[in-house]
């Protein structure tokens, strides 16, 4: 037998056309083993308050419409199961919100167009003359196909874009989806933008540079796209298109590559010193004495050199593609 | 209120695989284009299709693909259509490629395919088992760099059609976010808007795919075709309904009732669970009715794809198994899952020529309308659609409509409109707000859901048709009594919930009215009162019209025959 469960949804609601802030509505539903958060939101719908408002379509997580946040973690309705929700914040009563608050148009409907606007930022589409009639495709090997794909399974349902926290403190951050979206097409050996596209997200403070590797967006996106493994690629593509300017951001990437090459360990200290320079550490002061209090951080002179310091090394020289624009 | 009229050469309506391919045509030939859709584009249905895209790659295969289509259609395919769906395919298929699609590779870099039920040839090309979002995103991609201009969240109510010249002048529509409302006065409106699965209790569609393209259509007393004809899925996931792709038995697959048989020896001993859908279905649904189900109500059978290995299934079937995971805790990799028919796809549909002409009745066309698509009855499918079929017809013939507008726009007049061609949809929206009965739309849509799965599903006989048909009269009558409770006009999803559920009350009576006409079992249409097919009396389509109280009544269209006689059937 299926079991069910009594649990508690505390709802944002808000219409923006006659509210002046949102309230949060109550609803008590009982839940069976095998329902989605859809189900819930249909129930509440159909069954208690026909006003609320949310989008949604397919039902099966292909189609993107309905992305939300429960319990603050972003995920699109049709494909988490309620009581593993419930579960993982052990908890009986979850607080279903829009994927950004200060969007919501009406409940959990969000204006969604600096999402969509992000997404028209990076080209989104192949640039390549098309052949109309064509009698034969191109040839792509399955490695070259299997290159694209992860990005390709994106379904622009927002969630990895509204989970990242990037996005919220700087609203030109071109974010997880659209640069996923980028790195699509960069990798495309049919594409003709390359260039133009790695332009665009290699751009400071709005690009690329900007991700500050949380992970948030690869634990949260609901297709396994890995957005952030995408950024990567878009990193290391600005460096072997010659495209890397030299800059703090560049810098700091490059810092993992040059503090590991002197002592097969990763040597924090020397990411900020090659990064900022020896005068930018200064304004770290305060949090560097914090760490050291707490022991996090190995003093120079106490940094050891890694067992295998000499395959590292040839390692880094075999595989590097790390040098600054006109260098 | 005022209505704005805005001027346009071409409007679509619905931006799925065929509305984006007949926007990109037109759009690339300079005719001023936009696309109406309730959804954004990228959230259309046409992305949910899985397992493949149908093509005779080889061109030595070109007329075993139009056999097999023929045959699956249960010879009420017609023949010149599917001649021209097949002969493009290959040409359809690349073009795709040549825009972006990532297909599934050979070793040798060629797009690769894979076998599907009632086909004597593996000749799906597929995207793992997400061929309808690649396909979906590729168009989509391409007509958006090519400028058509898109409005989202914008629906659709109603066709202004002027009945005495035979000519369509535009819709009539509202923006969704604040239910303000527009007239797009233009030369040539197409509609591709999509099935009409949700009928159905148990179905694999969106909860967009309501099929109002269809009413509005009829509610001008224009024909639809073939209404009786809806594809039941062998594979929907137990309870959900939710679509297991046919690449699952493609790929090896096998059905097993409680008893642990491959009970598909029975129904089709040659071509076993890839025979054609109908036939597969039956089998599932004969299984479960004799008790053989397996599950906790014995209502489903299993699906079994364990013995194709692990590596294989993430490799083809990734998203099924993700599926059969978070709807019912099964991992495919590891255990049967649990599978029951489903509604799936509605072979009738908006009539039109082979070039996407919306026709009038059996032989004269509609000025300035044009259809494609699963709304469309063109007709490829006839009885029933094979698989991969689906994706290739929106695309194909989208993409074929787009040309045939260009062709034939300069001596297509632009005949303004005004204000009051909006009347209609404007009074009909207002009374859905300001109504005060006491029926309640989700419970009304669910009973017609449950009553049509039940009356007029996978099996079908003339007293539970007959039944079905005063059910459908009772729920109309209802239905003038309903009550909502949004009377925002900000995203009022109630109101267009109720809207929905009108056009769906209107199109169930033409199922129901053309099952019970059709005394004959044929592809999709089962009757266990007249168990086989009869040629000599129903080789027809279905012309079905309404009138203002919803009374239905029925003529009938030749079949085009071509190289294939009608002869027996059987997988």
């Amino acid at each position: 037998m299926s079991t069910t469960r009594t649990l508690r949804f505390r709802v944002f609601r808000f219409n923006a056309e006659t509210d002046y802030l949102p309230a949060y509505k109550i609803y008590d539903l009982e839940v069976d083993e095998h329902e989605l958060m859809l189900d819930v939101l249909d129930k509440i719908k159909w069954t208690k308050d026909g006003s609320f408002s949310y989008r949604r379509s397919c039902r099966h997580g292909i189609c993107g419409s309905c992305a939300i946040k429960v319990n603050g973690k972003s995920i699109i309705a049709c494909k988490d199961n309620v009581f593993e929700l419930a579960d993982l914040f052990e908890t009986d009563e979850l607080i279903i919100e829009p994927s950004r608050t200060e969007r919501a148009v009406k409940d959990l409907i969000v204006d969604k167009k600096d999402f969509w606007s992000k997404y028209d930022a990076v080209k989104p589409y192949l640039v390549a003359e098309i052949d109309e009639h064509p009698v034969k495709e191109n040839l792509v090997t399955p490695e070259d196909a299997e290159l694209i794909n992860e990005a390709d399974q994106c379904i622009q349902c927002g969630v990895c874009y509204y989970a990242c926290p990037a996005v919220e403190v700087n609203p030109d951050f071109i974010g997880p989806a659209a640069l996923a979206k980028a790195a699509r097409f960069t990798t495309d050996v049919r594409d003709d933008a390359k260039l133009d596209r790695l332009e665009i997200v290699n751009e400071l403070g709005k690009g690329i540079w900007d991700c500050v590797k949380c992970y948030e967006c690869a634990t949260a996106c609901p297709k396994g796209v890995d957005p952030i493994g995408k950024i990567t690629t878009l990193h290391n593509q600005t460096f072997e298109e010659d495209m890397a300017e030299d800059n703090v951001a560049t810098r700091h990437a490059v810092g993992f590559k040059h503090a590991i090459a002197r002592h097969g360990l990763l040597d924090e200290t020397e990411i900020v010193r090659y990064s900022e320079g020896t005068f930018g550490m200064v304004k770290h002061i305060g949090v560097g004495l914090d760490m050291m209090r707490a022991g996090k951080v190995v003093m120079p002179w106490n940094m050891h050199n890694s067992k295998n310091l000499d395959e590292v090394k040839k390692l880094i020289k075999s595989s590097s593609t790390t040098t600054f624009k006109g260098k | 209120m005022s209505v704005e009229i805005r001027k346009y050469d071409v409007v679509i309506v619905g931006a799925g695989l065929a509305g984006c391919a007949a926007a990109r045509e037109c759009q690339m030939a300079g005719l001023k284009t936009v696309v109406l859709t309730k959804v954004h584009p990228l959230r259309s249905h046409s992305g949910a299709a899985q397992g493949g895209i149908n093509a005779a790659l080889n061109e030595a295969d070109t007329t075993s693909h139009e056999f097999d289509t023929v045959k699956g259609s249960d010879y009420l395919g017609d023949q010149d259509a599917i001649e021209l769906m097949c002969q493009k395919a290959p040409e359809t298929i690349r073009w795709l490629e040549k825009m972006g699609a990532v297909f599934s590779r050979n070793e040798d870099g060629s797009i690769a395919q894979r076998p599907f039920g009632g086909q004597s040839q593996p000749r799906a090309c597929f995207a793992k088992d997400r061929t309808g979002l690649i396909c979906l995103q590729t168009i989509y991609e391409q007509a958006h760099r090519a400028g058509v201009e898109f409005l989202d969240e914008w629906y659709v109510g109603d066709l202004v059609y002027d009945n005495a010249t035979s000519k369509v002048n535009g819709v009539v529509a509202c923006n969704l976010r604040d239910t303000q409302f527009a007239i797009f006065n233009a030369k040539v409106v197409m509609f591709a808007t999509g099935g009409y699965g949700r009928t159905y209790k148990i179905n694999s569609n969106a909860h967009a795919n309501t099929g109002d393209g269809l009413s509005i259509v009829a509610r001008h007393g224009l024909p639809l075709e073939d209404m009786e004809f809806v594809q039941f899925h062998p594979s929907g996931l137990a309870g959900s309904g939710v679509l297991m792709s046919e690449a699952a038995r493609g790929e090896g697959g096998h059905l097993l009732n409680s008893n642990g048989e491959r009970f598909m020896s029975k129904y089709a001993p040659e071509k076993m669970e890839l025979a054609s859908r109908d036939v597969v279905s039956r089998g599932i649904e004969r299984e479960i009715m004799e008790g053989r189900g397996v599950g906790e109500k014995k209502d489903a059978v299993y699906l079994d794809v364990r013995h194709l290995g692990e590596e294989k299934i993430m490799e083809r079937l990734p998203e099924l198994r993700d599926l059969a995971l978070a709807f019912l805790g099964q991992d495919m990799a590891k255990e049967p899952i649990m599978i029951r028919a489903t509604a799936h796809y509605s072979m009738g549909g908006i009539p039109t020529d082979i070039n996407c002409h919306v026709k009038k009745n059996p032989t004269e066309t509609v000025t300035g309308f044009y259809a494609a698509g699963e709304c469309a009855c063109v007709s490829v499918h006839g009885a029933n659609r094979l698989g991969a079929n689906s994706v290739l017809e929106a695309v194909l013939f989208g993409r074929h409509a787009g040309e045939n507008i260009v062709k034939d726009i300069e001596a297509i007049a632009m005949v303004d409109v005004d204000e009051s061609s909006a009347d209609k949809f404007m009074k009909e929206v207002d009374w859905v707000i300001a109504t005060n009965g006491s029926e309640r739309v989700p419970a009304l849509r669910a009973y017609l859901q449950e009553t049509m799965t039940e009356n007029a599903g996978v099996f079908r006989d003339e007293a539970r048709l007959a039944k079905q048909k005063e059910i459908i009269k009772e729920i109309r009558k209802r239905y003038q009594n309903i009550r909502i409770d949004d009377s925002s006009r900000l995203f009022n999803t109630d109101m267009q919930e109720a809207i929905e559920l009108g056009h769906m009350i209107d199109y169930a009576a033409f199922i129901v009215e053309g099952a019970l006409a059709r005394k004959e079992s044929r592809g999709a249409q089962y009757r266990e009162d007249y168990q086989s097919r009869d040629d000599a009396n129903f080789l027809y389509h279905t012309y079905a019209t309404m009138d203002g109280e919803g009374n239905i009544s029925l003529d009938k269209g030749a079949v085009s025959i071509g190289k294939f006689q009608p002869e027996a059937r059987t997988y």
